[in-house]
């Protein structure tokens, strides 16, 4: 069967909020450090590697990985995959500067795969924003959720 | 530089990717993920036999790639589909190449490819030239 009737629904989710309390400041040091663990120096502007869009967003958001996979009726200990990662900038990350997120889940739409069964695909979006309020960058990201219990 | 379309940028290459590194990530992401950190649970989950490179690192990678190719530019949208895990000791090729370019901005197609293996990320990115 390839369709989805006959499986029980994935949960709702769309529209649990993913504000974060907490502002995340991307230190130097750390900047430092994961730019030569990738292979680069760190910038000497006082940018941040880009990915950080990625890292503050997931550190600061409202809700653990572990926590937003529990929100999808999920244990992380049964892995979720990332399935795909975008971003828009509006200006580059800086480091010492306090960044609040904001976001929130898009949805989560139950499929079946070839290659892994019955899984869920979870959407989600968080911004970034300076101290001024303006997001400096928006990310919306895609993890695969294996449901192998209902294949 | 000049950019056209149909230009390959420049490759960034990670030698081999770097078990400890990912030791540094779990901190970075504060994420323990042992499939990052254990090759004996990725070995138990029939994922391979060696740990497994966090995501967002391959993301950084092509990142990377984008910002030494095009000196002076910055990113302005990237969206990357994740095709394939990287592990520990592969050799990772990042690139891609010019898809079309105004006198503010160039699009681009990004890719990640495991030597030996193939692709392990695609996708496409909007770089704001310097000077735009």
């Amino acid at each position: 069967m390839s369709g989805t009737t006959d499986l029980p629904p994935a949960p709702e989710v769309a529209g649990i909020s993913l504000d974060g309390s907490d502002p995340y400041t991307i230190s130097a040091e750390q900047n430092a450090a994961l730019c030569r663990s990738t292979g680069v120096a760190p910038a000497a502007d006082g940018s941040a590697h880009p990915i950080y869009y990625y890292i503050a967003t997931q550190v600061a958001m409202g809700k653990t990985v572990a926590g937003l996979c529990a929100a999808c009726e999920f244990d992380v200990e049964d892995g979720p995959m990332m399935g795909s990662s975008g971003v828009r900038f509006a200006g580059a990350l800086r480091v010492g500067v306090p960044y609040q997120v904001s976001g929130e889940i898009l949805g989560l739409t139950r499929k079946r795969s070839r290659k892994l069964g019955v899984m869920d695909v979870l959407e989600y979006r968080l911004r970034l924003h300076a101290p001024d309020g303006v997001a400096i960058a928006e990310t919306t990201n895609v993890w695969v959720l294996p449901r192998p219990a209902l294949a | 530089m000049t950019l056209r379309p149909g230009d390959a940028l420049a490759e960034f290459v990670i030698d081999s990717v770097s078990a400890a590194a990912m030791k540094d990530w779990a901190v970075f992401l504060a994420d323990p993920n042992p499939i990052h950190l254990d090759p004996a649970v990725v070995k138990a989950k029939g994922l391979g036999d060696r740990v497994i490179n966090q995501g967002p690192a391959n993301v950084a990678y092509v990142i990377n790639m984008l910002l030494l190719a095009v000196p002076g530019a910055a990113i302005a949208a990237l969206d990357a589909k994740f095709l394939d895990n990287a592990y520990a000791g592969d050799r990772l090729i990042a690139g891609g190449s010019v898809t079309a370019l105004t006198a503010a901005q160039a699009d681009c197609d990004i890719w990640v490819r495991a030597e030996g293996r193939g692709q392990i990320i695609s996708g496409t990115a909007t770089l704001t030239l310097p000077h735009a």
